[in-house]
């Protein structure tokens, strides 16, 4: 085997066995605080009124008559068998509510992230363009309110607007009842299995119900990405190798194109790795205002129900996306960046 | 983007013919299994998917109506009833109801000892006795049977609970595994013989329900029912007003009063037997004052109940002020108790409790309740009570009520089934034999009290049961560290157009059969 060949081999089982460690470090954090919660979880399943007997029992059925580090090594054990559990707040195995709620939250964020990505990118670039000009102080406004405008205020306001009064946008959910229920959504991404359909009308009923909460989701992101490009741009912009460009008389679309952007590229694409993975876990707020149903408010309803389960099912693939979506950007980025080799 | 979607949204949305949109939350629902689901929206379901032999009149829920039993009979003794099944009931799959049917439900529901188990424990059904209890007859007869002190009229009302709903066994053992007796398929599906049965049921996202085609006195109106889970309420109300959904349900008074001007949508209220009471733990023993009667006095002349009830709840409660709800017979509608300082402070004094008396109180962290508990954070402290308030998760807060850690609780009650027994064993019995009554948890005993309940569950004449709860509802208003306050209604939005929406005082009476659009 050639030495070439052996390095990424090594590099790759060494990013396994970080991801490994970091995914079992965060299992047992959520698993320790998910126990030490001051919540009953067999009494939350039960109700209050439940009898004594039933509450003995549920509480064997969940496993709580043994301690913590010991049904930790129980359901590790059962994980490494590919077994999730059942959630006791949906009835269902975790497998399966996740099979359902994962890729509505991924078509969710992976179409705002594009939305932000572009739109955000191109606000950086017209921003650091004139620092302090009257564009430059358009663009940061715009991208402090994306930013600082609660994500369920602005869903309900976007809704009665676009929705209720307009109706330029779908509503609620993922389709309209016409569809809902009588198309298969075997994949979960709503645009696909409509696509797939066939059924007139579907596919663009889809798109109607995406809008609003993709924009809503991208305001903040958008936000985000747009400052950090500016910064980035901004602090290469100052460096001396810029300053020697121009001295030696260089357009600046040359300046940003040929030196800016390679330059800044590893910290970009950072940033709006970042931005996709927190979108991934933290669209809870815009998928309760448009009842979307992701990962994001499957995980919030478990945390109220002490649903230990379903909450380290839905922490586990939230973490295996920021691992993995990390462990890419990386890799992307010493590719891009000799530097880093 | 939203340039694009102007082309291809419609302009006006609606709900699609013949299938009625409802706006709620379902986040609360866990199993569409009678025997396992016990919460408000899975027994809203199980009323229209499942029968039970009995069942309250919709429009009369004090009187009951046959409905998988054509008749019954109680036993001379008063411990066993037999029942006759109606000749064409059958299941949603076309399989006949016979008495093996109630057998196995029955049995099921006991020896499966989920949430609503307790309901028929009442009856002394344990997973040991059960299969003794129940006898089939003949082809169309079966005998139900107890050893516990239970009247047949009680008995008869416990087996209107949702839990007593009878299923389909051939239907519902084809889909067993192991020896879950069809638990894990029926969290998802059904196998009954009420108006409609389960096409569809996905957690936190929506239950489609489609008319069963052999359901009791012809189909429903309506062929297909869409409940959407909808947890927002603000997008509740959206919804409702631009017609994609026929009903919402739960919105606040907000929402119901921001729709008051839309003359395309209707509010109706329904009596609900929801109830909201103060309790005082007097077992906690970090705080001498709660076991004082004077404080519990003081507290009824401490809360600005028609304050609360007209600014904070606005519509959604009225002043009650006893455990049965009103339209429950026997409820006790008088309500002596209204604000007053004076009177409150007077009571202390003469008790001896000096002011500059703490008290935490744990409230549920959503509304209203924590509004209420600042109205009375505001009333306590002019009689010299510091009330500390603790909002907290519902789950966090049983966990703590039941480990009897609390000094006082703001909370609500509803009854488990259609009975007076059902609330008076909560409030008015202490039994100390590790049943958690809430007079358990109040550290309230009362021997005489609970014999009294437990003579009245058994009391055959229905005239004399009501004069028994009567009086154990008022030795409850006057001397328990109860203090009950308001009795919730339910307000429900409809698109104008829809018809014979109905809903009762219990929190399983939703009927959709009769809707029409």
């Amino acid at each position: 085997m050639s030495r070439a060949f052996k390095l990424p081999l090594a590099t790759l089982a060494r990013g396994l066995l970080t991801m490994a460690t970091t995914l079992a470090c965060l299992l047992l954090v959520t698993f320790a605080l998910s126990s030490l919660t001051p919540i009953d979880p067999a009494l939350r399943a039960l109700g209050d009124h439940a009898s004594a007997s039933a509450y003995t029992e549920m509480r064997h059925r969940l496993g709580l008559d043994a301690p913590w580090p010991q049904r930790f090594a129980r359901y590790t054990g059962r994980l490494l068998h590919g077994d999730l559990g059942i959630a006791e707040s949906t009835g269902q195995p975790v497998a399966e509510d996740l099979r359902h709620v994962f890729p509505a939250t991924l078509e969710l964020a992976t179409l705002a992230m594009l939305v932000s990505a572009i739109a955000g990118l191109a606000l950086g670039l017209l921003s650091a363009w004139r620092p302090r000009g009257v564009l430059d102080g358009v663009v940061r406004i715009v991208s402090l309110f994306g930013s600082s405008l609660p994500a369920f205020w602005l869903g309900l306001v976007a809704l009665y607007f676009f929705y209720a009064r307009l109706h330029w946008a779908g509503g609620p959910g993922r389709l309209d009842d016409a569809y809902e229920y009588t198309l298969d959504l075997d994949s979960g991404f709503v645009l696909l299995d409509t696509w797939r359909s066939g059924v007139p009308g579907a596919f663009a009923n889809a798109w109607a119900h995406l809008a609003l909460p993709v924009l809503v989701l991208a305001a903040y992101a958008v936000g985000q990405v747009t400052r950090m490009t500016r910064a980035a741009l901004l602090s290469e912009a100052g460096k001396e190798y810029v300053t020697l460009a121009r001295a030696k008389g260089a357009r600046p679309a040359r300046i940003l194109v040929h030196h800016l952007l390679p330059n800044t590229r590893g910290l970009i694409l950072t940033v709006l790795a970042l931005t996709y993975a927190s979108l991934l876990e933290g669209a809870v707020l815009v998928e309760t205002v448009f009842a979307w149903p992701g990962v994001g408010r499957y995980l919030t309803t478990a945390l109220l129900a002490a649903d230990t389960a379903a909450i380290l099912g839905a922490t586990l693939v939230i973490g295996c996306s920021f691992v993995v979506i990390n462990g890419l950007t990386d890799a992307l980025v010493r590719a891009l960046d000799p530097r880093l080799r | 983007m939203l340039g694009v979607l102007i082309a291809v949204v419609p302009a006006q949305a609606a709900s699609p013919p013949g299938v009625l949109v409802i706006a709620q939350s379902l986040d609360d629902l866990v199993s569409l299994d009678p025997a396992e689901g016990f919460e408000l929206s899975s027994v809203q379901t199980f009323t229209n998917v499942y029968q039970r032999l009995v069942q309250p009149d919709p429009d009369h829920p004090a009187s009951l109506l046959p409905a998988l039993a054509s008749r019954w009979q109680a036993d001379p003794g008063a411990r066993s009833l037999t029942f006759e099944l109606a000749a064409d009931a059958r299941f949603a799959g076309g399989n006949p109801v016979r008495p093996e049917d109630v057998i196995f439900s029955l049995s099921r529901a006991v020896k499966l000892n989920r949430a609503p188990v307790f309901i028929l424990n009442e009856l002394g059904w344990n997973a040991g006795n059960v299969d003794g209890a129940l006898r089939k007859i003949d082809a169309r007869h079966v005998r139900l049977s107890w050893d516990a002190p239970v009247g047949p009229a009680l008995a008869l009302n416990i087996l209107t609970a949702p839990v007593a709903s009878i299923l389909d066994t051939r239907e519902t053992l084809a889909h067993a595994v192991g020896e879950d007796l069809g638990n894990a398929w029926l969290r998802a599906h059904s196998a009954g013989s009420g108006p409609f049965k389960i096409r569809r049921y996905i957690p936190h996202e929506a239950l489609v329900l489609d008319a069963n085609p052999n359901a009791p006195g012809g189909a429903p109106r309506l062929q297909t029912i869409v409940i959407k889970n909808v947890t927002d309420a603000a997008t509740r109300r959206l919804l409702v007003a631009v017609g994609d959904a026929d009903i919402a349900r739960d919105l606040g008074p907000d929402q119901i009063a921001a729709l008051g001007q839309d003359s395309q949508v209707e509010t109706l209220v329904f009596p609900s037997a929801m109830i909201d009471y103060l309790m005082f733990n007097t077992a906690n023993p970090d705080n001498a004052a709660l076991r004082n009667p004077a404080l519990w006095e003081a507290a009824r002349w401490l809360i600005d109940y028609d304050g609360i009830a007209a600014k904070l709840l606005r519509g959604e409660y009225f002043v009650h002020q006893a455990f049965l709800a009103q339209g429950f017979p026997g409820g006790l509608a008088a309500t002596p108790y209204h604000l007053d300082i004076a009177k409150a402070r007077s009571i202390l004094a003469a008790a001896g409790i000096e002011p500059g008396l703490r008290i935490t109180l744990d409230v549920i962290n959503q509304p209203p309740y924590g509004d209420i508990a600042l109205s009375l954070q505001a009333s306590f402290a002019q009689a010299g009570i510091t009330l500390e308030i603790v909002p907290e998760l519902a789950g966090e807060l049983y966990t703590k009520i039941r480990a009897r850690n609390e000094q006082a609780v703001w909370l609500y009650w509803v009854p488990d089934y259609f009975d007076a027994n059902s609330t008076a064993s909560a409030f008015a019995a202490n039994r100390e034999d590790g049943t958690k009554t809430l007079a358990w948890r109040a550290g309230w005993r009362i021997p005489a009290l609970s014999a009294a309940t437990a003579a009245a569950a058994t009391e055959t004449d229905p005239a004399t049961r009501i004069e028994d709860y009567l009086a154990i509802q008022r030795e409850v208003q006057q001397r328990s560290p109860f203090v009950i306050a308001f009795q919730a209604r339910n307000e429900v939005v409809l698109r104008k157009g829809i018809h014979g929406y109905r809903e009762g005082l219990d929190a399983d009476m939703v009927y959709y059969d009769r809707i029409s659009k």
